[in-house]
């Protein structure tokens, strides 16, 4: 009886998900289209590594003087 | 002497590790942004990862100079645009790349108004990037900027160096040749 219900249970979840994968999606825009890309899209890793590395390497940055801020230059 | 490359003063590491502890915060808050305009307007996974790296490093090493007159995003952008636009450029000047020809996708019938239907989202990533490949480098960065909700219409023509009225303009056809586009590539 258990092994009965976890069976119907995993063809209930193939099933769901079969129609969620026929399912169309719709965007009203090419920016909801793009927005929704960008959610997806996974910054890789290794740039922070790489990161963390170079900014070992370079020198602090250096406050702009008040000076420069007001007068420019 | 150029002292730009030598190794930082020993004084200096405290001052390097907050600095560093707090761009980590501007990294974070920002790195998808900058990464996904890279990915989508150089087209290639590697050489955007290569890209954001570079445009961080500019950042980290002028971060003294931000004034804080823009959004730190914005500012980012525009370090982001001026180094993909010099690498475009660059591969420009050695290979003759496609240009596009907007003119076919601006007299398309306007199908900007019907939704943009997706079936498989999984191959989605190479559409939408199929789509912008054929649009100009113009057409493409504004689509990309102003799917950035944190960004104005005004912040995007500062950051292209045209006005408003332009932004708006050249969007509205910019998106007609993407809709127009997108459907081809199904």
């Amino acid at each position: 009886m258990k092994h009965q219900n976890e069976f119907s249970q995993k063809q209930e979840h193939i099933e769901e998900h079969r129609t969620q994968a026929g399912k169309a999606q719709e965007f009203s825009s090419s920016d909801e289209l793009l927005r929704f890309d960008a959610a997806q899209t996974i910054v890789p890793p290794e740039i922070a590594r790489r990161l963390q590395r170079s900014a070992a390497e370079v020198r602090p940055p250096a406050a702009r003087s008040w000076w420069k801020n007001i007068f420019g230059g | 002497m150029d002292n730009s490359s030598v190794e930082p003063d020993r004084r200096d590491r405290p001052l390097l590790q907050t600095a560093t502890a707090d761009f980590s915060k501007v990294y974070e808050e920002h790195s998808r942004a900058i990464y996904y305009l890279t990915l989508r307007f150089l087209g290639d996974g590697s050489r955007a990862e290569d890209a954001t790296h570079d445009v961080f490093v500019k950042a980290f090493r002028r971060l003294g100079q931000f004034r804080g007159e823009a959004s730190m995003r914005t500012w980012l952008y525009r370090i982001a645009i001026n180094h993909c636009q010099n690498l475009v450029q660059s591969w420009q000047n050695r290979h003759v790349l496609p240009s596009s020809d907007d003119a076919v996708w601006d007299t398309t019938p306007a199908r900007t108004d019907s939704p943009l239907r997706v079936l498989e989202t999984k191959e989605l990533g190479q559409r939408i990037q199929k789509t912008l490949d054929v649009l100009s480098d113009e057409y493409r960065l504004l689509l990309l900027l102003v799917a950035d909700e944190e960004l104005s219409y005004e912040e995007i023509g500062a950051l292209v160096g045209q006005s408003t009225d332009s932004v708006r303009g050249k969007l509205h056809r910019a998106r007609k040749a993407f809709a127009a586009h997108f459907e081809r590539t199904n």
